[in-house]
């Protein structure tokens, strides 16, 4: 009579726990929380009987269908587990294993160290060593690297994905920061926001013999500074104010090349980060990693830094627009890298964006020495004696006698 | 040494203001010091006279030179020079000057094919020079010796002090009302002394065609022809005049400022830019005002100081005909351009906070201009055709607001696809204006300015910057630009931001940090200061870097020199024989192949290393003196 009871009351609380579980799967995902009253006003439990919900609750943690939490606000709560996992929890040998695979569990998509599971739980490194072995070969978890962390061994639910703090985001393929990609995907950024902030335009171009032969001949008082050795490529002003065929002309005589000129002020169409973003997810060119606008934005930071490419706000509009706008290549980057592979200009370093600024500085020898701050005269390295200058003053053939005592590295 | 010699020795040093002296009242001793300051300025020698040359022409120039080879002359002698020269070139001797200060060496090559293109001198007559030197008297190039110009800066300031304690504050100093008072009074009286150079200025100008002669004068050059020079009044011949080396800066600052605007914008802005500067610099007197002397300033010529600002009209008057406008911009649809946002009125210098020496003389000076705006708002558009016919500026005149917007109503007329010409050169100068590095700033109504120290704070940086990118790479400037932008930034904080790998960047930091671009600061996170759980904290002081690199410059200046010189001992045996009288002037026919090619090649060198030091001056003028 009384085992009949017993049994009837057991398949009464069977099918009350499997009322309740289903019940509490309805109202929310695995990571909602189930205080007693929730679960009482789920009205599964008949009169409110809180001794027998304490009862039914029970059997489904014992089943490990629902896990216990302590939470501040709301004191003992649970929340749900799906069947499957549960179903691993308790195919699990022994208690230590599930101790470790709990662990391993809450830790979530972040994963966790080895060691912390050890400090956790308290257990010899052994146990926890044939713990994590036995979980691995039944392949319920994976062991993960953490970019922040690359030494340590971490280890993640096998279901999972390792979360975007452990992986370090797109930038990183296998922990490892995704140099090539992200030099690949900025110079595709530059080249947007250079064929959108800058005008595409034709200049004449000033022919060259003529200003050679009006720049009047160096006088000898002005020496210095009226040299054209240095000046290189660059213009003084005074060529700007004195001679008119250099200034820009009217109708050129010269054939025209391609630049690119600055936009008028208050232009409202400088691509903003949105925009690239939705460029770059038109395109299709990443096509397994998905990026968001924060890591357009970074890449457009980066962009910044390196001064290629400036913010420029117009009204409300925050957008980007290219630096030096007239030193812009206008070849695209693309095409470059296509002549390159075959093999043109190789001798030029491949980089999106022109020429950097020099000054008198960075065009000596000094500017560039990795001696100069041992150089002076009666040292063992002094300007009398400098290799660099002598190259840069194109006279490495003459000084054989002072070569021998330079204490430099060619 | 004799006493005959040392004298000589000392005059001579100070011909050429290579040395200051000071004698106390009553002291029979006179104190010397050398004028270092001058001394440097001996480099910008031939920068100068290209300058002088570009704008004032190749006459002018002539004169310079002279100026600089005698240091401080009599007009007088001046003028007694070039009466002989003139008489001479009338037989077709020399030119004038063919030495210049350094590289006397250099004087055959140049000297032949210079002295045989020119014929007859560049000076024409004595009027011809009284009129140049009238000009560039105007234009401040020239001023006035006087006695305390061979003092230095702070035994005048010492006389001055002495002499404002005694006349007003007898009794000492009580109180901070006492002290601003000693501080202005102080100021005023080193003013007076420094004004003094300017006598022959302010004599010319009371003379009524100064006006007139200074408009032909921004025509440039040698337009003038010569039924002006009778107009120019004849001058002390007593007066001993010398270049006026704060003012040349002005000028050479201004030509670095249009080739720092070329780099970035392009030929047309920057030529725009050169004539806004120029018109803009026209009677600034310095490049920086100095700290003790210009405290009160404000107060006396305010009026001239508020407006300190061009028209767009002035603009397009002084431009050159020849220079087409519509060239260097891009072409933008009237829909895609918000004017609202390029026409922006800002009343006050960027960054204000940043300058407290200057804030309180531009805060004063704009707040004058403020209520001018609201007074001319009216008529303020008169080229409505580029604005919308809405535009209202008398919004912009609320006073007090930084940046204020104005809402703009867009569906005005389409913009016609050809500008007049002053719509071209506002779009130059709107373009200026919204750059990053405040090249200009629109503050009034068809009103422009430029707010130097924060621009010259821009250019500096840049200069700091390119540095960083030729040598530490682009990689390298990334870096330093964070730093500059966030402030100090931990070492682990540092590959998120630059998208770089640990390793390499931190080779790249300590890279930098050898140089002398960034730094580091090591916190402790408790007491016992264990280095491997510290903070490490890199930074980048911009100031400190700069004050490196202006060092490297000297330095890198002085290893030049030091190679030339190495070079000369080398080619010792062929520069003899060039010394010698009968080879001067006919190097070629006269040398043997050998040694020609030598010399030559030697010339070539210095030609380059001179270049070289001419450049490096560039560098230091920005770092120091702009």
């Amino acid at each position: 009579m009384a085992s009949t009871k017993m049994a009837d009351d057991s398949a009464k609380l069977q099918i009350l726990k499997d009322a309740l579980y289903e019940e509490i799967r309805q109202h929310g995902s695995e990571t909602r929380l189930f205080s007693q009253k929730d679960l009482l006003d789920l009205n599964i439990v008949p009169n409110n009987d809180v001794v027998l919900l304490v009862r039914v609750v029970q059997g489904l943690t014992d089943d490990k269908l629902l896990v216990g939490t302590t939470n501040h606000h709301a004191g003992l709560a649970w929340r749900w587990r799906s069947r499957e996992e549960a179903k691993k929890y308790t195919s699990l040998p022994n208690d230590e294993t599930v101790m470790v695979y709990s662990i391993i569990d809450e830790a979530g998509a972040d994963g966790i160290w080895n060691r912390t599971i050890k400090n956790k739980l308290n257990m010899h490194e052994a146990v926890v060593k044939n713990c994590i072995k036995f979980l691995e070969t039944k392949g319920y978890i994976a062991s993960m690297k953490n970019v922040e962390h690359p030494n340590k061994k971490m280890y993640i639910k096998a279901t999972l994905r390792p979360s975007e703090r452990a992986t370090g985001g797109p930038w990183f393929t296998d922990g490892e920061l995704d140099t090539a990609f992200i030099s690949e995907l900025e110079g595709i950024v530059f080249e947007y926001v250079k064929s959108r902030s800058a005008y595409r335009g034709s200049q004449p171009q000033p022919a060259a013999s003529s200003s050679r032969a009006t720049t009047k001949l160096p006088r000898k008082g002005a020496v210095t500074a009226d040299s054209t050795v240095a000046r290189g490529t660059k213009r003084s002003a005074a060529d700007i104010s004195t001679d008119d065929t250099q200034a820009p002309a009217r109708g050129g005589s010269a054939k025209s090349r391609h630049i690119f000129l600055p936009m008028p002020a208050g232009y409202r169409h400088y691509p903003t980060v949105a925009e690239m973003a939705k460029f770059i997810h038109d395109t299709g060119i990443t096509n397994n990693t998905t990026l968001g606008e924060a890591d357009i934005q970074q890449l457009v930071d980066v962009l910044t830094y390196d001064g290629l490419i400036e913010p420029v706000r117009v009204g409300r509009r925050r957008g980007y627009r290219v630096t030096r706008a007239m030193k812009q290549d206008t070849v695209p980057f693309r095409k470059r890298q296509q002549e390159r592979e075959a093999g043109v200009g190789l001798d030029q370093p491949l980089l999106p964006g022109p020429e950097p600024l020099s000054n008198g500085l960075t065009e000596a020898p000094c500017g560039r020495c990795p001696v100069f701050e041992l150089c002076e005269e009666g040292g063992p390295v002094s300007p009398s004696n400098c290799v660099y200058f002598l190259q840069w003053l194109d006279l490495e053939d003459l000084p054989k006698a002072v070569a021998p005592n330079v204490a430099l590295p060619p | 040494m004799t006493p005959r010699q040392l004298r000589h020795g000392l005059a001579v040093l100070q011909q050429h203001n290579l040395l200051l002296y000071h004698v106390d009242p009553g002291a029979e001793f006179a104190f010397y010091e050398a004028n270092a300051e001058h001394a440097y300025n001996l480099v910008r020698t031939g920068k100068i006279l290209e300058m002088i040359d570009t704008s004032f022409g190749a006459a002018a120039k002539d004169v310079m030179q002279s100026l600089l080879l005698s240091g401080q002359t009599r007009i007088s002698d001046l003028v007694a020079a070039y009466q002989d020269k003139i008489e001479q070139a009338n037989k077709a001797a020399g030119l004038v000057g063919d030495d210049d200060d350094f590289g006397t060496e250099t004087n055959g090559l140049n000297g032949d094919s210079h002295a045989a293109k020119k014929t007859g001198p560049q000076v024409k007559s004595t009027a011809h020079l009284n009129s140049i030197i009238c000009r560039l008297v105007e234009a401040e190039m020239i001023d006035v010796v006087h006695l305390k110009t061979f003092e230095s800066s702070h035994d005048i300031l010492r006389t001055v002090e002495k002499e404002v304690m005694d006349k007003y504050f007898p009794a000492g100093i009580k109180g901070n009302k006492a002290k601003i008072d000693l501080q202005e009074r102080i100021a005023e009286g080193l003013r007076k002394v420094r004004d003094e150079s300017k006598s022959l200025k302010r004599k010319l100008e009371q003379n009524g065609s100064a006006a007139k002669r200074r408009k032909i004068m921004a025509g440039m050059g040698m337009t003038n022809g010569n039924h002006e020079e009778n107009l120019d009044p004849a001058l002390d011949p007593k007066q001993v005049i010398r270049i006026n080396y704060d003012r040349c800066l002005v000028d050479l600052r201004n030509r670095r400022l249009v080739q720092f605007a070329t780099d970035i914008f392009g030929d047309t802005t920057a030529y725009v830019y050169g004539v806004l500067l120029k018109l803009l610099t026209k009677d600034l007197p310095r490049c920086r005002p100095d700290s003790a002397m210009d405290i009160g300033e404000d107060k006396d010529d305010n009026e001239e100081k508020g407006r300190r600002s061009v028209t767009t009209d002035q603009i397009l008057d002084s431009l050159k005909t020849s220079v087409d406008l519509s060239l260097g911009i891009g072409k933008a649809e009237q829909r895609q351009i918000s004017s609202a946002a390029a026409e922006k009125v800002e009343l006050y210098p960027p960054g204000k906070k940043v300058l407290i020496a200057e804030a309180e003389v531009d805060g004063e000076a704009s707040a004058d201009e403020d209520e001018d705006d609201t007074d001319s708002s009216e008529e303020s558009d008169y080229d409505s055709d580029y604005k919308a016919p809405t535009t209202t500026n008398g919004v912009n005149g609320v006073n007090g607001t930084h940046g204020t917007k104005v809402k703009f109503d867009e569906s005005a007329a389409p913009r016609e696809r050809q500008l007049d010409r002053p719509s071209q050169l506002r779009q130059h100068l709107l373009l200026l204006s919204e750059s990053r590095q405040h090249f200009a700033r629109h503050c009034g109504p068809n009103e422009w300015t430029v707010d130097f120290v924060p621009l010259m704070h821009a250019l500096r940086e840049t200069e700091l910057d390119s540095v960083i990118e030729r040598t530490s790479g682009r990689q390298g400037l990334r870096l330093v630009r964070i730093l500059r932008a966030k402030g100090k930034l931990d070492e682990k904080a540092l590959p998120n931001v630059a998208l770089m790998r640990k390793p390499e960047l931190q080779q790249k930091m300590l890279e930098m940090q050898t140089a002398g671009f960034v730094h580091v600061q090591e916190v402790p996170r408790d007491l016992k200061a264990d280095v491997k759980k510290s903070f490490f904290l890199w930074f980048c002081d911009v100031d400190r870097s700069l004050d490196r690199l202006l060092d490297t410059s000297y330095k890198t200046m002085v290893h030049c020199v030091q190679v030339l010189e190495a070079l000369r001992q080398k080619e010792r045996d062929v520069l003899e024989t060039t010394k010698r009288t009968d080879v001067r002037g006919r190097e070629k026919d006269t040398m043997r192949k050998e040694y020609y090619e030598r010399y030559s090649r030697f010339l070539e060198c210095e030609r380059k290393i001179f270049a070289q030091v001419m450049r490096l001056d560039d560098l230091v003028s920005v770092l120091r003196d702009f």
